[in-house]
């Protein structure tokens, strides 16, 4: 049967890749190449290349830095997030080395384009990304451009239901970068029951880990920090969570 | 010796520079193109994959290599399809709508069963004995895809088991489909790839 997988994230920030903390601090780490080299070698399931300031600046996405991921032959598969605007974006974005892309900013300005970005890639190629915040008033959505926060639009939730979108990565923004905080509760919304889930956002800890992906839903675990800090990291952390339905860990230089 | 030319089809929508480098990592010269002169030039044609099956299938026609395609595969010309790729050699799908394929492999492609999807890893099991496949193969590969292959028993190599039985790897003479996507499932999938390639090559 299918696995559920460890997804490794890069996020990039004015062509460095950082860390990231709750959408606000970022610390540098150095060049996504060789971050996205080390996961490819550690043998991570899938790699996520997030750069976070594409949509604000309009900028589209990063094909110069994908060219240069893709240069290095990586053996694992790359979803790309960042400045995807229309069908023409995703197809260049797929033809410059990304395997998947995924989407957020677009999800808030136009759901035509997200169907746009579908209708040539398939459903299967395309994640949404969705911060999200539990507050008193309810499930929040948030836009990192306007830092505001929005109720989950209902047809984009329909949209997801449908499977006119393959998955939706649930950011737990507020908790990102501080160990073991994800907020679980934000896996098992009445909204997004029956669409396979990515969970993102302060997993760190192997309980709350194991609970994230012992849920249903959820499909995949994605961490970004958390992988970067020691060798082979993305192997010691499925060595702790053995006995779930993930690939099996593999001690090697190269990947498995 | 003469290194083998790889021509990969570019057929709009494919994940062409992850295959071009999986390939040109295990050795091979490759040619990416949508020109049926310059793929003439090639050992092997490859049809990537990542896409939808009824933009892929506009785009072969729109350049013409609807024809070109399957001409060469009705030479002997050896043809890999991988994921969308493998799907294209049927002979028609139920995608977004139907749309007949290049009809090099008696099969159909429909929707996973209730809608699901296959994304991930898994493994797969053989179904029969293939010399271009040999004894060992890898044990979990990278799937992406909710439309399945449903191929002819004595045509299917590998299947894998998402809920219902899938077809992974075809084989029908010199053409070979292969959904699952062995240039993004790590070393084991590249070995399998290569040594596919070669077999086929030497065939």
């Amino acid at each position: 049967m299918i696995k559920k997988r460890l997804i490794g994230v890069v996020t990039v920030k004015n062509g460095w890749a950082v860390q990231s903390f709750g959408y606000g601090r970022y610390l540098p780490l150095g060049r996504p190449e060789v971050l996205i080299a080390n996961l490819d070698r550690w043998g991570a399931d899938e790699i996520l290349l997030q750069c976070i300031d594409r949509s604000h600046t309009i900028q589209g996405p990063d094909l110069r830095l994908l060219d240069r991921v893709s240069r290095q032959g990586l053996a694992t598969p790359l979803i790309y997030s960042g400045g995807l605007r229309h069908a023409a974006d995703g197809v260049a974005a797929i033809k410059a080395g990304a395997d998947r892309v995924c989407v957020d900013a677009l999800l808030h300005d136009d759901l035509d384009a997200v169907m746009s970005i579908c209708e040539p890639l398939g459903a299967q190629a395309v994640v949404a990304s969705l911060p999200l915040s539990m507050t008193n008033d309810g499930i929040r959505w948030f836009d990192y451009r306007s830092r505001q926060s929005f109720p989950l639009a209902t047809e984009l939730a329909r949209l997801l239901r449908e499977g006119a979108i393959s998955e939706a990565m649930i950011i737990d923004w507020r908790h990102e970068g501080s160990p073991g905080a994800f907020d679980l509760r934000l896996l098992a919304l009445p909204a997004l029951r029956g669409i396979p889930l990515i969970a993102f956002g302060g997993l760190s800890s192997e309980p709350l880990l194991r609970e994230a992906l012992q849920m249903p839903e959820v499909v995949g675990v994605a961490q970004g920090n958390f992988l970067s800090y020691r060798e082979h990291a993305v192997q010691a952390v499925k060595q702790l969570l053995h006995g779930l339905p993930l690939r099996a860990a593999h001690f090697e230089s190269s990947a498995p | 010796m003469r290194q083998p030319t790889i021509g990969i089809v570019d057929y709009g929508v494919g994940n062409l520079a992850s295959v071009w480098h999986a390939l040109h990592d295990l050795q091979f010269r490759c040619r990416i193109s949508s020109e049926p002169a310059t793929l003439s030039a090639s050992d092997l044609l490859l049809l990537p994959g990542v896409g939808a099956f009824p933009a892929a299938m506009a785009a072969l026609h729109r350049t013409g290599l609807v024809d070109y395609l399957q001409s060469e595969a009705r030479k002997g010309r050896p043809m890999i399809g991988i994921c969308l790729g493998m799907q294209l050699l049927a002979e028609s799908s139920t995608e977004q709508r139907p749309t007949p394929g290049l009809g090099l492999l008696p099969a159909t492609v429909r929707a996973l069963q209730a809608g699901a999807w296959h994304i991930g890893w898994n493994e797969i099991e053989p179904e029969r004995e293939d010399p271009l496949f040999g004894s060992e193969w890898p044990h979990s590969v990278y799937f992406n895809h909710s439309y399945v292959v449903d191929a002819q028993p004595q045509h299917r190599v590998f299947i894998a088991r998402a809920g219902e039985p899938i077809t992974a790897v075809v084989r029908k003479d010199n053409v070979v489909g292969i959904q699952f996507h062995p240039e993004k499932s790590q070393s084991t999938g590249r070995k399998m790839l290569h040594r596919v390639v070669e077999g086929l090559l030497c065939d």
